[in-house]
């Protein structure tokens, strides 16, 4: 195969794998927006739809300009099959991305050319089935253990899991990020200690603080420029 | 009607997760056969593309226990089906238990917790959970052949536009758990309960990642990395339960 037919291929491959990727795509969100419907059938309660609503502008604010940003940082490093794969199958950033970037140094794929393209989207394939399988036999494993999983004893524990999630993250985001953290951290608190009613609002909470830490990011962003500019 | 914990695990649930995560992984063999083919076509080494394969598998080995972890650490308050499908589609562990808990306090409860969990709630944390991360899912379909053929012409510029992106998401995450801090010792000084469980978590929970990254940057062990988010969490709840009992 000359270059010319090459890149006919190629480009040939490449709008296949953007069709079948949309309807892939389309098709997976489809049946992940009616699982929580079907689960309700199961459980006996549908979802609380006010509740819902109320939810959503809590988490919009961070997670949707979250998933654009990832969208547009990690697009370009991981071609189109793999975004597709990337996108459904999620895990990115601990998993995906270091796969692939991985898998692209071994083979010293560009960025970019179809090589990446064909790499990229094995590898994410591969790291996908591979954890999605022990996943389910790890599942598979842990379901004897449920009576001790729910034991009172551990309730302390599963009471806490958000907890434990912001301790060990706070550590690894506020370590580097003490001048964006500092103010909203302040805040927050002096808030919560003096309208102790705000706390059962936390969700809420959220919207001012990740705005003010935005802000100060912001500020500390366009510093730099104008640093590395003089 | 009363609500126990152990519904969550209904076998009913497990079959409609299993569905989902059968379909998923269908589409990554159709991708995957897909790239194999195509490589071979373009006149790639076979054993180039096995090695990626190998290489991809072993890498994704160790990382995927850690993900296996975070399944237990939710399947406590969501049973085991719903974390399931979270950690194997679209999700990530610490989005998802954020996302349940800010469900959870919407709904009533006080946060994400088994003891106040009904069904109601577990639905709504589900659809909450699905609707708040499907966004880079709908960019790709929206988006996604558009950008990436832009991505393929040469750039006019050195400009990356992705500088602020990326401390933007960093400041988002900080303003996140920093609502959250407020809120714990808010809980402590001045609500009745005194609750002083979470800060306790928390702290050993932060002490657990300090020491996780200690070896991972000054002892070299970067695999360790893999294991530092569910490990802190799981280190961090047997004190939990460690000072739950001793209290």
């Amino acid at each position: 195969m000359d270059m010319q037919q090459k890149n006919t291929y190629f480009d040939t491959y490449n709008n296949n794998t953007h069709r079948i990727g949309r309807i892939c795509v389309i098709l997976i969100l489809l049946i992940l927006l009616a699982a929580p419907f079907a689960m309700g059938l199961v459980v006996g309660a549908a979802p609380d739809l006010k509740a819902f609503a109320m939810g959503f502008m809590s988490i919009a604010v961070i997670y949707i300009p979250s998933c654009i940003v990832e969208f547009l940082i990690y697009t370009p490093m991981l071609g189109a099959g793999g975004s597709y794969l990337a996108f459904i199958t999620g895990n990115l950033i601990n998993m995906k991305i270091p796969c692939a970037v991985n898998a692209r140094e071994m083979t010293g794929a560009k960025v970019g050319t179809p090589e990446n393209e064909i790499i990229s989207t094995l590898s994410i394939a591969t790291s996908s089935l591979v954890t999605t399988l022990v996943i389910a036999v790890g599942v598979l494993l842990i379901i004897p253990l449920q009576p001790i999983l729910s034991s009172p004893a551990l309730q302390p524990a599963f009471n806490n899991v958000i907890a434990a999630l912001f301790g060990a993250m706070a550590y690894r985001y506020f370590r580097g990020g003490m001048k964006i953290a500092a103010l909203p951290l302040i805040t927050m608190t002096l808030l919560c200690v003096l309208v102790p009613s705000v706390i059962s609002s936390v969700s809420f909470l959220i919207i001012p603080s990740g705005a003010m830490a935005i802000g100060i990011a912001f500020l500390i962003h366009k510093n730099q420029q104008k640093k590395e500019l003089k | 009607m009363e609500f126990n914990i152990s519904q969550l695990n209904a076998p009913g649930l497990f079959l409609i997760c299993g569905a989902i995560i059968l379909a998923v992984m269908a589409v990554c063999v159709l991708f995957m056969v897909r790239a194999w083919r195509a490589g071979i076509a373009i006149g790639m080494d076979r054993k180039k593309l096995k090695r990626t394969i190998t290489a991809s598998a072993t890498f994704t080995l160790i990382p995927s226990i850690s993900i296996l972890l975070g399944v237990i650490a939710l399947s406590g308050t969501l049973g085991t089906p719903l974390p399931w499908l979270r950690l194997s589609v679209i999700g990530a562990l610490h989005y998802e238990a954020s996302v349940a808990d800010i469900a959870a306090r919407n709904i009533g409860m006080t946060g994400l917790n088994a003891t106040e969990m009904t069904a109601t709630a577990y639905t709504t944390i589900a659809l909450l959970m699905t609707v708040g991360i499907i966004w880079g899912m709908v960019c790709m379909v929206l988006f996604g052949k558009r950008y990436c053929n832009r991505l393929q012409r040469p750039k006019e510029s050195g400009k990356s536009g992705a500088g602020f992106g990326d401390l933007a998401m960093k400041a988002m995450f900080i303003g996140l758990i920093s609502a959250y801090i407020g809120s714990y010792i808010g809980g402590f000084v001045s609500l009745p309960a005194h609750d002083y469980m979470p800060l306790i978590v928390m702290a050993v929970s932060a002490c657990a990642m300090a020491v996780f990254l200690y070896f991972v940057e000054k002892k070299k062990i970067s695999w360790l990395d893999n294991f530092s988010m569910a490990g802190s969490m799981l280190v961090s709840m047997a004190a939990a339960v460690v000072v739950g009992l001793i209290v």
